[in-house]
């Protein structure tokens, strides 16, 4: 819609094109700078400014909610040239990170979060399922394709949908306890499965017990392995960047996923046995199947980033893959904003990178998320960005 | 004459030891209207959820069309064409009024998550045709419901509620409709401008056929083809409301034993 205004517009319609451009553009400029400036300094009082402009940025928004809508129905007509923009965001960032592998490697975790997070969100976001195991999803598909990688040489590129279809599987497994238990009882059950899984990596020694699985070779993709760094015109990317690439595609993947599956009958399906299942089976839903599915498609996507973790740190073990993993995730979906794919991924980036910035964080980092959820939970409930309205057609 | 369209045949349960529903057999026919009367605490919702699945009896059966559906999941009762509303409306709430419609299309659409996530455009295709169908039967509802699709469905007043849930219902293109108390908790303006929309979609709809429970005797009069009244979990009469409102057993069901010893 956005070209036809160019082309055949009136002069009124052109200018509101170009104000929707600017929008855009200034946002996503805006946003990638606050993240390259936040990377990249070591200050702590320039970390607390910066959140402290994000909060009052924040808050602007909450104040004027027009704003808000007006970014987001800008986003909406110029969708075109704000996937440009933003795939070359993402495409030049490591360009500017000044050959810092240590931001690259905060980046690359804060996606692999994020794809979790966003696992994670079609259960505890849309269907409301207290899944607490999505850090043994992850787990099972590290394992799985580190197992295939080191022991039967076989190609990370192969390895990546098996360890999928193994966690789904187990997903699968997961939910069937979903057909007699709910809510709390749920919750308790998912909990169980992940120390159950914690412990069997643990003590297996086909997994290598507590020492973990070592030497998992670096992908190849086209000849060019991912261990060595990335030449390009003459500028030289840590070899952290292709993790970063691939990690981006994978977080791309995700979002595309989230997006088809919340507007269509099946987000409409977990959304109606979030709100009540009672109601929900009336309507001719399965709650059973749907519950199902929603622990399949978790495990589905929490498979992909274990996969990528095991071969971009090429050192897994059963530490990696605890109880405390899971609740983290569950943080960052419950800060973020339940059933919102932006808010996810901003919380997700939020509580990857704060940690890390603030030491006084990172020695009380249990505190600091038991913290976070507790006044989240009691004071906005449904998270920074709460969800959206749907739209059918035309906009209609 | 052929089978009845649903058919409740001794049907029964027992909660602990309290017998909530006992030995009740009831018919309803193609295109027919029947209300279901009793005081409090009779078992009307009882025999309702047992219908829809939610409970499994502990005797008796349910047959649809002649066909035995007893003990089947909700899920499954509600495809084959059985759709209801309930006494306190259990709408999604956190959903918009449209939504609210499309999941009570569930069963008319068909996109599951592998052609959400790889034929996105045929899933979308459906849902979008499913929405101005939803739409549709939104306006014919109420045109001021069509006004608010877009809005939350919990911010909607009782009697809005009602309808939405109705609409809901009669998404699923059902073959029965089962409408739990549409009168209650409402005031009698409510009540009657509902209970116009409810005869409009009876009119326009001539084919469905009705299962009303209702405890406001006006309405009774004005609505059904047949009353069936049950109390203490039973059956004690069925037939013309004009002649079951002249029976002992009902007054006295309803009035009490005195009051109906002076009635």
């Amino acid at each position: 819609m956005a070209q036809s205004d160019f082309a055949t517009g009136t002069p009124s319609a052109r200018a509101g094109s170009a104000v929707r451009l600017l929008t855009v553009t200034a946002t996503e400029l805006g946003g990638a700078a606050l993240l390259g400036i936040f990377l990249l300094s070591d200050e702590t009082w320039v970390i607390v400014l910066l959140l402290a402009v994000m909060g009052a940025m924040f808050a602007a928004l909450q104040l004027r909610p027009q704003t808000e809508d007006s970014i987001v129905s800008a986003f909406a007509e110029a969708r075109r040239p704000a996937l440009l923009l933003g795939g070359a965001i993402v495409l030049l960032f490591p360009f500017f990170m000044q050959g810092s592998s240590y931001a690259l490697h905060l980046l690359i975790v804060a996606q692999l979060y994020a794809v979790l997070a966003l696992a994670l969100n079609f259960q505890l976001g849309s269907a409301n399922i207290p899944n607490f195991a999505t850090g043994a999803s992850y787990g099972i598909g590290a394992y799985t394709s580190a197992l295939l990688a080191v022991t039967f040489g076989v190609s990370f590129w192969l390895t990546l949908p098996v360890a999928a279809v193994v966690a789904t599987l187990f997903g699968f497994l997961l939910g069937f306890p979903s057909m007699r238990t709910k809510e709390s009882y749920l919750a308790l059950v998912t909990i169980a499965f992940g120390i159950v899984v914690h412990q069997l990596l643990n003590n297996f020694s086909w997994t290598g017990g507590p020492n973990g699985l070592v030497g998992i070779p670096a992908p190849v993709l086209f000849g060019h392995s991912f261990a060595s760094p990335i030449e390009v015109l003459g500028f030289r990317l840590p070899s952290q960047a292709n993790f970063y690439y691939l990690s981006a595609a994978l977080v791309a993947l995700s979002i595309v996923s989230a997006k088809r599956l919340h507007n269509s009958r099946v987000g409409l399906a977990w959304n109606a046995l979030r709100a009540d299942p009672l109601a929900a089976r009336c309507q001719g839903i399965n709650i059973v199947w749907y519950k199902m599915l929603a622990f399949g498609v978790d495990a589905f996507l929490a498979a992909f980033a274990g996969t990528v973790y095991a071969f971009y740190v090429s050192y897994i073990s059963p530490d990696n893959f605890t109880f405390l993993v899971s609740v983290t995730i569950m943080t960052m979906v419950i800060v973020g904003g339940m059933d919102n794919t932006l808010g996810v991924i901003i919380g997700a980036f939020l509580l990857t990178m704060l940690p890390e910035k603030l030491r006084i964080f990172a020695d009380y980092r249990l505190l600091f998320v038991s913290v976070v959820v507790i006044l989240f939970l009691l004071l906005r409930p449904q998270g920074l960005f709460p969800q959206r309205i749907r739209s059918y057609g035309d906009g209609q | 004459m052929t089978a009845p369209l649903l058919e409740t045949r001794n049907l029964t349960i027992q909660f602990g030891g309290l017998v909530a529903l006992n030995d009740v057999s009831l018919s309803l026919n193609h295109s027919e209207v029947l209300c279901i009367i009793g005081p409090n605490g009779a078992g009307k919702s009882t025999l309702f959820n047992l219908i829809s699945g939610i409970y499994q009896p502990t005797r008796g059966s349910v047959h649809l069309e002649g066909r035995d559906i007893t003990g089947q999941q909700a899920h499954r009762i509600a495809e084959r064409g059985i759709a209801r509303t309930f006494q306190s409306s259990r709408l999604f709430n956190d959903l918009t009024l449209l939504d609210n419609v499309l999941i009570g299309m569930h069963t008319q659409t068909r996109a599951g998550v592998l052609d959400a996530l790889l034929r996105p455009r045929k899933a979308k295709a459906e849902l979008d045709q499913a929405a101005e169908r939803a739409g549709d039967l939104l306006h014919d509802i109420s045109p001021e419901l069509y006004a608010r699709r877009h809005s939350l469905a919990g911010a909607l007043p009782q009697a809005d509620r009602r309808r939405l849930e109705i609409a809901r219902a009669l998404a699923s293109e059902p073959k029965i409709i089962m409408l739990d108390e549409p009168s209650s908790g409402m005031d009698d303006r409510d009540t009657d401008a509902l209970m116009a929309d409810v005869r409009r979609v009876m009119a326009e709809r001539p084919g469905l056929s009705f299962l009303i429970i209702e405890h406001d005797m006006r309405l009774v009069a004005a609505l059904p083809d047949r009353v069936a009244v049950i109390d203490y979990g039973r059956k004690i009469a069925d037939g013309d409301f004009a002649e079951v409102r002249l029976m002992p057993r009902v007054q006295e069901a309803y009035l009490g034993q005195k009051a109906a010893a002076h009635a």
